[in-house]
């Protein structure tokens, strides 16, 4: 079942200076329940707009977006309530503690009581952030802040998780808990939209991925078929073939 | 709207705002230890000041009548007297000095002579050298003259010691004249009664509290007002560039609450410490200032002090009701300008100019002589300020009268403030702005590269802002010309062309792509032009009833009223086709094609016609310099952009403009002569008091014909047949500029 569907997505902003940056052009993907899909890209690619899009954030220009089958511009109200949305801005509020702020997310969603609480215990209790509930975010480490906004995406229980960029300055040990966190949600039957620049990560969790280069798709597929098409077992050195081919292309 | 949505916001905000110590400090905890700290000061400074003593030299006391001696031994007396030996230098100078019969000039000789050798310090020199704060000279004939020969008092105006030890002496001299005077008269048997000014016996009516209320409320809706925008400042900062920098705001808006949701959340707790930090400070200001005034007047310090009791109850009321909407103005406005900025240093950029447009709002009501009238009731804030200060003073009907006016007037701020806070949040260009970068080239190369055949909104207000800059210093540079009628048509040409015409041209031809759409030069048909021609004339009586009311409630100045009748007499005395050709026709034309045509042209962009008809009526309104005629230049620059919107161009307003000014000028210029109406227009002009108005007749009937004009404008099909023709055409070149903005890649 694909519960994102991204169809001719073009999205370009007015700037003061070159009258206009056109940020994505034609962008295309799906991604499916319980897969993991990689979206993948340079810094400025463009994914972070695909990503804001996705969490009803921005507005595209133009082309379809559904989640959950909801149109992104027309029922944004419906797709927020689908979808979790964790970005590699840890975004904690300093000054309100990990239960304070899952709790405020969860009310926002309006989870009752008796279903909101519990939830909040079980949240808490596999991410293992019990010891650190009642503490203030601006005293927590970056790994305990991410966790915190992984809770706050998963309070609401949503279909779609988006994670921008979201293992970006964790060390070792929060990275591999965030893999396996994911791999988790995966086989629970969420659909997750995963952006990084880390390429190990990608091998380790992505069923299918999409690369993005200067507001473009320029390719898409599992890791298996990217590799036999370009005749690249080497993931990372596939990537960056790719991204020159782009450039090539992009000159001609 | 999703309430439920707005309360956890709110209530989240709240406690988020109360749990950061810097912004308790600056709401909270400063007001309350402020005041107080800043009395201690004060009643610290006043002992000193009571306790301080001035001491004075005398020159010559020898000379001095010995039965009525100035220099008294009294306990506490602020004046300590320093008799100066004839041994002293400056007394031996005098003494040397007595021989000339006007000794009093060889004193002021000596201390010219001191200022005069390029010593500026001289005097002080010799204040310092006899260690006195001020010396005082007492001739040699003093006792034999006392009336004839004056006495020389030595002082430091650059000394405050100096300044009050002079005061002081003056008035100690004065009571001695009045002992002196009043003593012989009795040796003479005059009465001394005569001396006595007659008794008058003070009776006021208002009661303490009230007088009170009237000593607070000139300084308290100040105060708060200045607390209000300063508490609104620091939470909205937090609130919105604070979320953006810290990366929070993107959380919230993909959550399920809306954006509007979020603002009125955020709205509401940015008003709630606004409010609070105006009230803590009020009622932190207003308990130091009874205690430290009580002290004073216990001590007879006045009146005006003693009347500064505690505020009664029902006047604190007013203004814990005043403080509510004018936080919500400044609370919205500051939330809308926070949204501007991408970090909190950048946020206390952007809201200092609102700290500057702000002040002179709450500052106008403190300016001595402005009361509550028709015409301050309608300037935001200033005529909340001065309706609280009435309702604090007692005088409700009065207050009752201006009600609709201000309520009006601050109900519609504080939507638009609210509207423009929502804009802001909802705009993705406000809310993810990248950083700036600055490459002037690049810019201009743009600016070329994209024009288009209209301006821009930006470029039409620019254009406006800079007439406006222009005429400030046209206006000033002329200002100084002898009024005559060459100097008249010199200075209208050069800032009707030079100033208004000038600016818009220019950035026509460089900003875009065709002149003649950029300042909407139109085609319009015969029967439009004469409807025009008909409106001009049947609209001047009620122009001139409206005109007439604006005077009499904006009273001008005698120099202005003077200066209006000489200008009336010089037009008077022109030929009258020059006059109607530059004060009718020139105004008209450049007037128009700057403020209907270029300015029109640009804030008319995406259906924005409201916009433009009220910003360019505003912009058209200011280029008048003086208020009344700015106030009836706006009113009258609504219709004109109205019917520039209706005509889809700039000639009908031209044709308008040019007959509206032309009827005006014939009028002052047939009153100035003391010409009569001629026979065929007796049912419409009279003449009452040597100058000719408008019969009632006329005025009443040229309404009803004004009206229909307007409704005929409005129901013409053709008109609105050629305004979507020309919404077509934007359509299509908004579609055909899509390549050119490609192609900027």
């Amino acid at each position: 079942m694909d519960l994102v569907q991204v169809r001719n997505l073009s999205k370009s902003y007015p700037d003061s200076v070159q009258g206009e940056i056109i940020a994505l052009e034609n962008v295309s993907f799906v991604a499916k329940a319980g897969e993991v899909f990689g979206l993948l890209g340079p810094n400025g690619a463009g994914k972070t707009t695909a990503l804001r899009i996705l969490a009803t954030i921005l507005q595209p220009t133009s082309g379809s977006v559904r989640v959950f089958n909801f149109d992104v511009t027309k029922q944004a109200d419906y797709v927020r309530h689908s979808i979790g949305f964790v970005s590699n801005n840890t975004a904690i509020y300093d000054r309100m503690s990990a239960w304070e702020l899952v709790e405020f997310f969860g009310r926002l969603y309006a989870l009752p009581d008796d279903h909101l609480y519990p939830r909040m215990e079980k949240i808490f209790r596999t991410l293992q952030m019990e010891d650190f509930k009642e503490c203030p975010g601006a005293k927590m480490s970056t790994g305990m802040k991410q966790k915190t906004s992984i809770a706050r995406a998963l309070i609401h229980d949503p279909p779609v998780l988006i994670f921008d960029e979201a293992s970006l300055g964790l060390d070792v040990m929060v990275a591999r808990a965030l893999q396996s966190i994911v791999m988790e949600l995966r086989d629970q039957g969420k659909c997750i939209i995963y952006s990084t620049h880390i390429m190990r990560e990608v091998e380790r969790l992505c069923d299918r991925v999409a690369i993005i280069y200067k507001g473009k798709v320029i390719d898409s597929g599992t890791l298996e078929d990217l590799a036999e098409r370009h005749h690249q077992n080497d993931f990372e050195e596939l990537f960056y073939q790719l991204l020159m081919l782009g450039d090539k292309v992009g000159s001609v | 709207m999703n309430w439920s949505h707005v309360k956890l916001i709110f209530h989240r905000e709240v406690r988020d705002q109360l749990r950061d110590r810097r912004t308790m400090f600056t709401i909270c905890i400063l007001p309350i230890l402020l005041y107080p700290l800043m009395g201690m000061v004060m009643m610290q400074v006043a002992q000193f000041h009571r306790e301080q003593h001035v001491t004075i030299g005398v020159v010559g006391y020898e000379n001095w009548p010995e039965d009525f001696p100035l220099i008294t031994e009294v306990e506490n007396d602020t004046i300590r007297w320093k008799k100066l030996l004839s041994d002293d230098s400056l007394v031996r100078a005098f003494e040397a000095s007595e021989s000339k019969r006007k000794s009093t000039d060889v004193f002021e000789t000596r201390v010219g002579s001191h200022h005069q050798s390029n010593d500026p310090n001289a005097a002080e020199k010799l204040l310092r050298q006899f260690e006195s704060d001020a010396i005082v000279w007492v001739p040699p004939s003093f006792r034999e003259s006392i009336s004839r020969d004056s006495m020389v008092i030595l002082s430091n105006q650059r000394w405050e010691r100096s300044q009050l030890a002079a005061k002081c002496l003056n008035e100690r001299i004065s009571e001695w004249h009045a002992h002196w005077l009043r003593s012989h008269l009795k040796v003479s048997e005059i009465g001394a009664a005569l001396m006595d000014p007659p008794r008058v016996m003070q009776v006021d009516v208002s009661s303490a509290e009230m007088k009170r209320a009237i000593v607070w409320s000139k300084i308290l809706p100040f105060v708060m007002l200045v607390w209000a925008l300063t508490g609104a400042f620091y939470p909205a900062i937090d609130l919105c560039a604070g979320e953006k920098e810290r990366g929070t705001l993107e959380t919230l808006l993909c959550s399920p609450a809306r954006r509007r949701e979020v603002v009125w959340g955020k709205l509401l707790t940015i008003m709630c410490f606004s409010i609070g930090t105006a009230l803590l400070n009020l009622a932190s200001m207003h308990t130091t200032a009874s205690l430290v005034m009580s002290q004073f007047s216990g001590l007879g310090t006045g009146d005006m002090v003693a009347a500064m009791g505690p505020l009664p109850l029902h006047s604190m009321g007013w203004l814990i009701l005043l403080v509510i909407p004018i936080s919500a103005i400044f609370s919205a406005l500051a939330l809308a300008v926070a949204c501007l900025a991408r970090s909190t240093k950048e946020g206390q950029y952007y809201l200092m100019p609102l700290l500057l447009v702000g002040l002179p709002l709450v500052m106008l009501p403190m300016i001595p002589g402005v009361v509550l009238s028709p015409g301050t009731s309608i300037v935001p804030i200033t005529g909340a300020v001065l309706m609280s200060r009435a309702l604090m003073d007692g005088e409700f009907m009065h207050a009752l009268l201006h009600l609709p006016t201000v309520a009006t007037v601050t109900v519609l701020c504080c939507m638009l403030s609210i509207r423009w806070a929502v804009r802001q949040f909802e705009s993705e260009n406000v809310m993810f702005r990248d950083s700036e970068r600055s490459s002037m080239t690049q810019w201009i190369r743009n600016v070329w590269r994209q024009r288009e055949d209209t301006p821009t909104p930006n470029e039409s207000l620019l254009c406006g802002l800079l007439i406006l800059v222009c005429l400030f210093f046209g206006r000033l540079s002329l200002g100084g010309m002898t009024l005559s009628w060459m100097s008249i048509v010199q200075s209208t040409i050069v800032i009707q062309l030079g100033m208004i015409l000038a600016p818009a041209l220019i950035m026509a031809t460089i900003l875009t792509r065709s002149i003649r759409k950029s300042l909407r030069l139109n085609r319009p048909g015969a029967k439009e032009l004469v409807a025009t021609v008909l409106l001009a004339i049947s609209l001047h009586p009620a122009y001139t009833g409206f005109a007439s009311l604006v005077g009499a409630e904006y009273k001008l100045g005698e120099q202005t009223t003077s200066m209006l009748m000489q200008f009336d007499s010089i037009i008077a005395a022109a030929p009258i086709w020059s006059v109607l050709l530059v004060l009718a026709m020139v105004p008209a034309v450049c007037e128009e094609l700057a403020f209907r045509g270029f300015l029109f042209a640009g804030l008319q962009h995406n259906n924005g016609h409201i916009r433009a008809i009220l910003l360019t009526s505003l912009l058209f309104g200011l280029s008048h310099g003086v208020l009344q005629q700015t106030i009836t230049a706006s009113v009258i620059g609504l219709l004109l952009g109205w019917l520039a919107f209706r005509t889809g161009g700039v000639v009908c307003t031209i044709v308008f403009h040019c007959v509206h000014n032309s009827i005006s000028m014939l009028l002052v210029s047939f009153s100035s002569c003391g010409s009569v109406a001629p026979q065929w227009l007796t049912w419409a002009i009279e003449s009452s008091n040597g100058q000719l108005a408008y019969t009632g007749t006329w005025c009443t009937l040229s309404v009803g014909v004004a009206i229909s004009l307007i409704a005929w404008f409005a129901s013409q099909k053709s008109i609105a047949e050629s305004l979507q023709a020309f919404g077509q055409h934007a359509t299509q070149k908004s579609i055909r500029s899509v390549p050119n903005l490609s192609r900027g890649h």
